[in-house]
């Protein structure tokens, strides 16, 4: 315990010089102007700032992107509150709430919300990370092949169910990116798997242009063809956060974060469905129900709480298993990976000092955030209202360097087009983005751990069933499929109905 | 105002006619069955002594035969939802403000700059020149006066090269990256 908090304390001062707390504030500012410009996501700007920091060392490069990461999930909640349109798409719950309290000439008092409810969010999951991983890298250090193959398996699955529509499009979009990262040279013999003769091919699709263009210029495209977005108004009340609100609705706020942070442990499902599901959660539980949707103070404390408390949540399953539980955690898995960072169960062991890093750094993130929150108002608003048609191609520009960036290949602008082009497809026909990104992410794990425990069993299948852990995650995964089958989940309740009036 | 996001936010709330998942079931099937005839023409290296479980194709297959099975499972749910019934519902309802002009405008423009100028021209130059292209067409103003075309037409100019120059010196020589 004490060898733990004197960790963590030569983590934090590590980062007490000059030169990194302006890193943090640069780098927070950029992260919540991504998040407040309607069409740049928490992803694309997680993606695009690898390109920038890959040079530097890894530990500011992380810090960066964690800064980035925490400053745009929140940032997004100031177009959501003024213009009604959510900046990144984990802030289109606070639409709800947000934009009607604006309405109401209440949009300072509504950014103050926002801003304590997603730096106690925060807060309350950087908690987590710092209780939990530990143990998770422990459990994880059990795990074998065959457990891994299924976690790689139950991460799309669970990614397709909840993440928002039609689970089984989810389903299809996570097999799509699965399939996609078998493209280039194999492991095992080298064999180049439908490269068609192409050189450039045969390396593989790189998970950072596919980011950038099915997050970047697919929303690019989507920002062109949508309707031209007003702000609500031009004159902001004191957007200082009261404490009353926060004491009236500190068991929200408790509730909201356990959920943010559950949601983000679960592997691709991220930001959006965390502040949905703390949003519901929280309007159930409410006595003020009538006022949800109305302007409600704890409708939009909950979804930034919620939303909030996903990050430090979907940067656990990174560290402990090598599994993002968000698309940005999956850019930040893919920069620690650049870094000759290897995320997973053996973090714990071969650098332990950098998930003391790490948690060092979500608290400076976050209070960087708060220092942002409350300060910098009125730039915010100007920048908001900067017309799509001078910042789009701006955009496109960057996210063309970004794709190019990390390994100088022409050959990566056009993977970008393509994912690009892809991504807006699908989106148009109702597919969600993260289980396919999940899928590109899982891909190689989900191969390497398929052949491995065939090798080790000599073909058998019959390990990934009986092992108990393995047999354990087979069936939760077996089941979140059946369970997404409307007619077989009430098949299942029907069945469980008469057990239930059998044995009464 | 209920629970349901703007739809322009999450589009997947609104429900899309099940003609159109039909067609997006048979574009997947063709890619799941192509999938599983590429990785079985794969080689297996059993003259290796290559076991078939670690074999390329095996799991590009086994990926192939998810889709394909998944894709069927889409088209068939169409069908019974009313896919190959003609008349009404079969076609999407249009969005209020949305222009497939501005998208198609914007997609030819961003193809332009991405395959046509991007590595033929000096970077901060071919950015430029997208840069202060797309802003003007996107805000040029049929019948607006002169002194506004003039106006925008600067502020163009002046966004496409200061973001040319921007980027090259903040990337190329702030933080070493390579530029295109």
């Amino acid at each position: 315990m004490l060898d733990s908090l004197g960790q963590f304390g030569s983590a934090f001062a590590g980062f007490l010089s000059f030169s990194v707390l302006l890193t943090v504030l640069w780098a927070t500012f950029l992260g919540i102007v991504i998040g407040a410009l309607p069409g740049l996501t928490a992803t694309m700007g997680v993606a695009l700032m690898t390109t920038l920091t890959f040079t530097m060392p890894h530990r500011e490069a992380v810090l960066v992107l964690i800064c980035i990461y925490v400053g745009a999930i929140y940032g997004g909640s100031r177009s959501a509150i003024l213009l009604n349109i959510p900046g990144t798409p984990a802030s289109a719950c606070s639409t709800l709430d947000g934009f009607p309290l604006a309405r109401q000439g209440l949009a300072g008092r509504a950014m103050g919300i926002s801003t304590s409810g997603s730096w106690l969010g925060t807060l309350f999951g950087t908690l987590c990370v710092a209780t939990l991983t530990p143990f998770l890298a422990e459990l994880a250090l059990t795990f074998h092949s065959a457990e891994f193959f299924w976690i790689a398996v139950f991460g799309i699955v669970i990614a397709g169910t909840l993440s928002g529509g039609d689970p089984l499009k989810g389903y299809l979009a996570g097999f799509f990116g699965l399939w996609v990262a078998t493209i280039g040279q194999e492991p095992h013999y080298n064999y180049q798997r439908f490269a068609f003769g192409s050189t450039e091919v045969a390396g593989g699709i790189g998970l950072l242009p596919a980011l950038v263009g099915a997050f970047g210029v697919a929303e690019v495209l989507q920002a062109m063809r949508a309707p031209a977005a007003t702000a609500v108004s031009s004159t902001i009340d004191s957007v200082l956060p009261r404490i009353r609100d926060v004491m009236k609705y500190w068991k929200t706020i408790l509730r909201s974060g356990a959920i943010g942070t559950f949601i983000g442990i679960l592997p691709g499902l991220g930001e959006d469905t965390a502040a949905w599901s703390s949003y519901a959660a929280a309007r159930r539980a409410s006595k003020e129900k009538e006022k949800y949707g109305r302007g409600s103070i704890e409708g939009l404390m909950s979804a930034e709480t919620g939303e909030s408390a996903c990050v430090p949540g979907a940067i656990i399953p990174v560290l402990t298993l090598a599994v993002p539980g968000s698309a940005p955690a999956a850019a930040l898995m893919a920069a620690m990976l650049i870094h000759d960072i290897n995320p997973g169960p053996m973090l714990m062991i071969q650098t332990p000092e950098f998930f003391y890093q790490i948690v060092a750094m979500l608290v400076i993130a976050d209070m960087s955030k708060l220092l942002f929150g409350l300060t910098l108002v009125r730039p915010l608003l100007w920048i908001l209202l900067v017309p799509r048609e001078r910042l789009m191609p701006v955009v496109f520009v960057l996210c063309t360097v970004g794709a190019f960036a990390i390994t100088s290949r022409i050959f990566d602008i056009y993977v970008m087009l393509f994912f690009g082009l892809v991504g807006f497809v699908l989106r148009e026909l109702k597919f969600p983005m993260a289980p396919m990104i999940l899928g590109l992410v899982l891909g190689e794990l989900l191969e390497s751990n398929l052949t491995r425990a065939l090798v080790l069993s000599d073909g058998s299948i019959a390990p990934f069933f009986t092992r108990p852990l393995s047999g354990t995650l087979a069936a939760i995964t077996i089941f979140t499929v059946v369970w997404s089958i409307p007619s077989a989940q009430a098949a299942v309740r029907r069945f469980v109905g008469t057990l239930l009036r059998r044995s009464a | 105002m209920t629970e349901t996001p703007p739809s322009s936010v999450l589009p997947h709330e609104e429900p899309l006619p099940p003609r159109y998942d039909l067609w997006t079931a048979a574009v997947f099937f063709c890619i799941g069955v192509a999938i599983v005839w590429l990785a079985w023409q794969m080689p297996t290296y059993e003259e290796q002594q290559g076991k078939i479980y670690t074999a390329p194709g095996l799991v590009p297959a086994l990926h192939g035969i998810v889709i394909a099975g998944l894709s069927l499972w889409l088209g068939l749910r169409a069908i019974t939802r009313g896919a190959l019934r003609a008349g009404r519902g079969q076609e999407r309802p249009p969005r209020e403000g949305y222009s497939d002009t501005r998208l198609y405008l914007a997609a030819a423009l961003c193809l332009i700059f991405a395959v046509g100028l991007v590595g033929r021209l000096p970077f901060w130059l071919a950015a430029a020149i997208f840069v202060f292209s797309f802003t003007t067409l996107f805000e040029w103003q049929r019948g607006a006066p002169a002194r506004e075309r003039v106006r925008r037409l600067a502020i163009a100019a002046a966004l496409g090269i200061g973001t040319g120059v921007v980027v090259t010196l903040v990337f190329e020589r702030g933080f070493l990256v390579r530029l295109p």
